[in-house]
């Protein structure tokens, strides 16, 4: 289990950020916490799986995608922030995320 | 450094700015319906992005995405952007030949038209249907249908993550089920009633054959790539060939770009409305860009 500090969220958020700001053709500032993934940022579930590779390889995490899958059924994500809070969550459970 | 035209094969959504790009480029989508509409002997509305005809209706909805297409395509070599290679995903393969001028926008349509009424009984019925799948495996999808003993198998593979089969209806709807229990991180039911690319379409192969064979149907000025098997179509034959296994065959979307990608493509145009195409791409790997027209 990862420990999760301020540090970590920062990292997270900053690169949850840019790859949002990049795939959509934004600035980092037009893009909050608040910002609806799927209203605003037309994003959509390929993009998802694609931010779980990029911290999978950044934190070498030990994931399956089957249950991150479990987990984000139960768990839906809306805005920016809760994504990044499930971010963190997998990060730090990695495959036992499922137990929370 | 090659340049490569893909065709997608409906319009899940409008970016909302075709129109625009084709205007730029000195091109009216309605003066297309038009032309058509009188070949086909089809009543084609005019377009507008609230269109519901061309939304909700099978047929039409596949037209209207051919019809974008072979535009944009038009649009692009006005710039004197021109392809070294062209693919149609699923029904983008109409507007693929055209884009190679192995058929006029009118037979393209014609072939469209006469595809859909040779599968219409099957489409009629209102048992079958196709859904996506994105978070499982082949392996993890073939065991659920095995498994579940479900009248349902894939038919292409967009990339690693995404899949899409088609089936009977009811299976097709409780697999969408399992699926999400087994951890698919989204599923999705495909707005159409023909399984298309599967075996339910085989025993309309030789009547398909049989139409096809009546078009004219032009060797290729541009190869064309299969995405049943990923040979380059340049023959008459050969395309006439593709166009029936397209249609009740499996094709494989990743292996085609992966094909393209080998052929030096590094240069990809989104030739149709919205941005499908480029979404799948994300898991597709190599060193090469998409260019989707709303960001043109």
């Amino acid at each position: 289990m990862a420990q999760i500090t301020d540090k970590t969220r920062e990292e997270v958020k900053e690169v949850v950020l840019d790859f949002f700001a990049e795939e959509c053709e934004m600035e980092i500032d037009e893009i909050s916490e608040d910002s609806s993934i799927i209203g605003d940022l037309d994003g959509d579930s390929l993009m998802f799986l694609e931010l779980i590779e990029i911290f999978k390889k950044r934190f070498n995490l030990n994931i399956e995608l089957k249950i991150i899958g479990k987990f984000a059924v139960k768990n839906p994500v809306q805005t920016v922030g809760e994504l990044i809070d499930m971010q963190l969550l997998i990060i730090e459970h990695e495959n036992n995320i499922l137990n929370l | 450094m090659n340049t490569a035209f893909i065709f997608p094969a409906f319009i899940a959504d409008y970016t909302e700015k075709e129109v625009d790009f084709l205007v730029r480029n000195g091109i009216d989508i309605n003066v297309y319906i038009k032309n058509v509409s009188g070949v086909l002997e089809l009543d084609l509305p005019l377009f507008s992005y609230n269109s519901i005809e061309y939304k909700q209706d099978e047929l039409l909805s596949q037209i209207i995405a051919y019809l974008f297409a072979c535009a944009i395509s038009d649009a692009l070599r006005s710039q004197s952007i021109k392809p070294d290679f062209v693919s149609g995903y699923s029904m983008g393969i109409y507007a693929a030949l055209y884009a190679a001028k192995s058929v006029t926008i009118e037979d393209g349509a014609n072939l469209i038209v006469n595809a859909f009424k040779i599968v219409e009984e099957v489409t009629k019925t209102g048992e079958y249907g196709m859904a996506a799948v994105i978070g499982l495996s082949v392996d993890d999808i073939v065991q659920l249908i095995s498994a579940n003993k479900l009248d349902a198998e894939i038919i292409n593979i967009n990339n690693k993550h995404s899949i899409v089969i088609a089936g009977v209806k009811k299976h097709i709807k409780l697999f969408l089920i399992l699926a999400q229990k087994e951890g698919a991180m989204s599923v999705s039911e495909l707005t159409v009633n023909t399984p298309y690319h599967s075996k339910y379409l085989m025993n309309y192969s030789k009547k398909f054959e049989n139409f096809v064979q009546s078009v004219d149907i032009n060797k290729a000025e541009i190869p064309i790539i299969s995405t049943y098997n990923q040979r380059l179509c340049i023959s008459s034959e050969d395309i006439k060939l593709d166009l029936v296994h397209n249609l009740t065959e499996k094709i494989h979307w990743h292996k085609t770009m992966q094909k393209l990608i080998e052929l030096d493509a590094s240069c990809f145009y989104e030739c149709g409305a919205g941005k499908d195409l480029t979404k799948i791409a994300r898991f597709i790997d190599g060193d090469y860009k998409i260019k989707s027209i709303y960001k043109l």
